[in-house]
């Protein structure tokens, strides 16, 4: 096992250039993720967030450079060793990725296949205590209900939820989540980030998530890492971050017209957010005061 | 002023005629390349089969002739016994016979759907592997895809009377064996084909998750692929069965017991044999089209319509429902100390599925479905064994017997006579085809819906469309063959009309399917409907109608070497003179012409597809 110093992901001179590819999808990227910590990779699309992830457990092999997580060089690992190492690494996809026709309780106990030798057809062909285990998990995300339901039956954010339920049936030590929230209405996104939060810190996850929002990124992550075309440009705690100096660097990362009509909305988003939040502290601002005295105790907690 | 007007429209002329014309898209000249030459090789076929009026005349006289020795119809259950007057002619008095031969019928008609469903099982179980090594996503290794491929394509290509007798010799007195084996793997060229089509379309992502749990291949092709390419593959599987019904017929004629061999037997017992053909012909195909209405339901079922609830088993399942909700536990409410043993108490509850409706029509499909297989396979009662032991060998390889699988040859026949045989194979269905072509431009286009004046001729071409659909072409193609006595010409016929069910409907599907925008800015600014059909649905279906052309030409090849079986004349012949005399390196040496013959046609119809997209 590794001690707390050791870091949990040690990437060093990380690149990836994909065959046929003209540009790097990523160039010289180091980065090492402390064991518990929260980090948000913040960038515009295409600025090689998933890329990174993948990295990570070992779906994507790099072109330079080396991964290390949990002590193991993703690199070196083949076969049985790279999916016990898959196993220990949760994973949580943008567009959810369940197996629709499959009922709810099955897709999460497919998150449990790593430790299981052989195809598994049915739920009856999963050990009970897998069961048990999985149904577990499903009450932990509030849909107990619903485990025996068609996987694609079920809306966005209740999707997304199975999916956390499947990463955590692989009790995992890293959590890696591309664009969470990214296919999901705003009051779904709220609950997914802080079911993920949540989680995390019952059970001492690390969490390497990927972001594009800059506002949903500040008021989650422990830390931001900013990439663009590829590489880091900004690796920063957000305690002693302001929004405005995220969006002055993330306004002059960007090159591109494209880039910066991207940026534009999102200010814009951020205005807008801004401007509603002080129209409700102005409306409740008693009640606000109660709940910014317990926020933080609650978030750390 | 109109000096300017004439200096411009002079200045537009020359400029008009400097402008380089661009190069037409592959996809165009392919387009008309093929309408161009399936015309033209179209009408040669047509034209080299001979219909002339003498020949149709013949034609008219050999149905007579038929109509006369099959009439009055003699149907199960029933004697017709034929006295000579003294004047010459026949006067024919019809009696109830007993309950005998009805349940004679009742029987070869059980005989023939266990064949058919044990066949088919069995092809549907081998073609997993088959299709998982063929789809380009799963495949393990490029040599793996190109070896299931080719098994597919093979599979095809054989005809499965070819394997049946080849099997019958090789398990010589192993009872259904032979038939079973030889339509499951015939089968497997189908269903393997089309489900590993299912397999490269099915959505990457869930198995990418499955990946990143860090399950192995294997569990990422069952718990992230079969489940989603599992209806595609029910529904191909119905689909063969109902082909593998109307195969059945072709059958009979080579000894698999069903209602195939009681039409073949009654074509060979005289007289009064000849008046029982009719009566079997149309309970093949009641057979095969209330078959095809179940298993289409069953297809239309699984691609996600729901029943609406008013049935006998819906009321049950409700009755089921209801119990459940009884016997459930009730949830303690107690104080914050019993939360956590609460919660433990609702998983617990959890664990085992509620008899939900879903959950009850889902098991009572699965338990049909399972006592059907077990049914067909306990009634056809193979002898199993024999596939592991008692191999007679010396049945396909005895020289003596001149039953020889090795080396292959064409027997008295020559080069000549071979390619002659294609080329007539060839002849029917280029024929065929031309026209199906023909009669579908004209029922295609009206069953439309935006092409059609009115609902009453969109309906009336649809039900025509339909109907021919449903109607068994190869039975009816054989029984065709088997009135006018003749050979090429009749199949091409047949097979022309039949051909007319699935391109009218495809085409009539492609027309309805051409984005309408087009359309409506024709008839908008004033155009007529057959103006806006020339104009605009016709060079927007152009691409599709040619694919279906071509896929149309691919299954006439196909039919027209089965037809050939039975007496349409060309390869197929052939290879039933050989399987008659048993001369099975003569068979083998066949069969290589017949898969060449059909691999060439799927490439070219493969490039052809390509070329279009």
């Amino acid at each position: 096992m590794t001690t707390s110093d050791t870091p949990v992901v040690q990437i060093t001179g990380l690149g990836k250039t994909y065959p046929g590819a003209r540009e790097p999808a990523l160039s010289g990227v180091s980065l090492s993720v402390a064991r518990g910590e929260i980090v948000v990779l913040l960038g515009l699309s295409g600025s090689g967030k998933s890329t990174l992830l993948r990295h990570i457990n070992g779906l994507e092999t790099p072109t330079a450079g080396s991964v290390v997580s949990i002590g193991q060089d993703v690199r070196a690992l083949k076969g049985r060793e790279l999916r016990t190492l898959r196993g220990r690494i949760g994973f949580i996809f943008q567009q959810f990725e369940l197996v629709g026709p499959l009922t709810v309780l099955e897709n999460v106990l497919t998150g449990s296949l790593s430790t299981l030798r052989g195809p598994r057809v049915g739920t009856w062909s999963y050990p009970r205590e897998s069961r048990l285990k999985a149904l577990a998990h499903l009450e932990r995300v509030g849909l107990l209900e619903r485990a025996y339901q068609r996987a694609d039956t079920l809306s966005g954010g209740q999707q997304q939820r199975v999916a956390i339920a499947r990463a955590l049936m692989q009790d995992p030590e890293i959590l890696l989540a591309d664009e969470p929230v990214a296919s999901l209405d705003p009051e779904s996104s709220s609950q997914v980030m802080s079911l993920i939060r949540e989680i995390a810190a019952e059970r001492g996850l690390t969490v390497v998530c990927s972001l594009h929002q800059v506002e949903l990124a500040l008021g989650w992550g422990d830390r931001v890492v900013g990439l663009r075309a590829g590489e880091v440009v900004l690796d920063t705690p957000t305690d002693d971050l302001s929004k405005d100096k995220v969006m002055e660097i993330y306004g002059r990362v960007a090159t591109t017209t494209g880039e910066l009509a991207a940026i534009e909305q999102e200010l814009a988003e951020v205005r807008e957010q801004l401007l509603s939040e002080e129209l409700r502290k102005g409306a409740h601002e008693h009640e606000l005061e109660r709940d910014l005295d317990r926020g933080p105790d609650s978030e750390k907690s | 002023m109109t000096t300017v007007q004439e200096d411009r429209a002079a200045s537009v002329a020359e400029r008009v005629a400097g402008i380089r014309r661009p190069r037409p898209r592959t996809s165009t000249i392919v387009s008309y390349a093929v309408i161009i030459g399936i015309a033209v090789l179209g009408v040669a076929s047509f034209l080299s089969l001979d219909y002339s009026v003498r020949n149709i005349e013949t034609t008219f006289g050999n149905i007579s002739r038929f109509v006369a020795s099959a009439t009055p119809l003699e149907w199960p259950g029933w004697e017709v016994t034929a006295t000579v007057q003294s004047d010459g002619t026949k006067t024919f008095v019809t009696e109830w016979a007993g309950w005998d031969p009805i349940r004679h019928v009742g029987g070869s008609i059980v005989t023939t759907l266990a064949l058919v469903v044990a066949g088919t099982s069995l092809a549907a179980l081998l073609s997993i592997p088959v299709a998982y090594g063929a789809a380009r996503n799963t495949s393990p290794h490029p040599l793996v895809m190109v070896l299931c491929r080719g098994i597919g394509v093979v599979a095809r290509a054989i005809p499965d009377v070819a394997l049946v007798v080849f099997f019958a010799f090789l398990w010589f007195g192993a009872g259904t064996l032979a038939a079973i084996v030889g339509v499951g793997l015939h089968s497997v060229g189908m269903i393997s084909k089309m489900m590993a089509d299912s397999i490269e379309q099915i959505d990457e992502g869930p198995r990418l998750a499955v990946k990143a749990t860090g399950g192995s291949t294997t569990q990422q092709f069952w718990a992230g692929v079969v489940p989603q390419a599992l209806p595609a593959w029910i529904a191909v599987t119905l689909h063969r069965a109902d082909i593998n019904l109307r195969g059945t017929v072709i059958l009979g004629f080579v000894g698999v017991a069903g209602l195939g061999y009681d039409l073949d037997d009654a074509l060979h017992a005289g007289p009064s044999g000849m008046r029982r053909v009719i009566p079997i012909v149309l309970v093949i195909i009641a057979l095969c089209i209330v078959f095809e209405i179940l298993s289409s339901s069953i297809r239309a079922r699984l691609l996600g319509v729901r029943p609406t609830g008013r049935g006998l088993g819906d009321t049950l399942v409700r009755a089921a429902q209801r119990r459940t909700a009884r016997t459930a536990p009730a949830v303690a409410t107690g104080p914050r100390a019993d939360a956590i043993a609460e919660r433990n108490q609702r998983i617990e509850s959890a664990l085992h599925r509620p008899w939900d409706r879903s959950r009850v029509t889902t098991t009572i499909w699965i338990w049909l479905g399972v006592a059907a297989i077990a049914f067909a396979y306990f009634y056809a009662d193979p002898d199993v064994i024999r596939l592991v032991t008692g191999w007679r060998f010396d049945q396909v390889s005895n020289e003596a017997l001149d039953r020889a699988v090795w080396p292959p040859n064409f027997g008295s026949r020559d080069w000549a006579d071979v390619v002659g045989a294609v080329v007539t194979t060839l002849t029917v269905a280029f024929a065929a085809t031309l026209m199906a072509a023909i009669i579908s431009a004209i029922v295609g286009p009206l069953s439309a819906r935006n092409v059609a004046p009115n609902g009453w001729v969109r309906n009336f071409f649809r039900g025509v469309a339909l109907f021919v659909r449903a109607v068994p072409d190869l039975v009816v193609a054989i029984l065709f063959i088997l009135a006018t006595g003749f050979g090429p010409q009749a199949a091409a016929l047949a097979l022309g009309v039949g051909g007319v069910g699935l391109l009218g409907k495809l085409i009539g599907d492609s027309m309805e399917e051409v984005p309408n925008g087009p359309e409506r800015a024709l008839a908008a600014a004033g155009g007529s409907r057959p103006q806006v059909f020339f104009s605009s649905t016709v060079p927007m279906s152009v691409p599709s109608l040619v694919s279906h052309l071509m896929y149309l030409l691919e299954q006439n090849v196909r039919a027209a070497t089965l037809l050939g079986i039975v007496g349409g004349g060309g390869i197929g012949f052939l290879l039933m003179n050989a399987l008659q005399g048993r001369h099975f390196d003569q068979v083998v040496a066949f069969l290589l012409v017949i898969i060449v013959m059909v691999v060439v046609i799927e490439s070219v119809s493969i490039l052809i597809r390509r070329a279009l997209k």
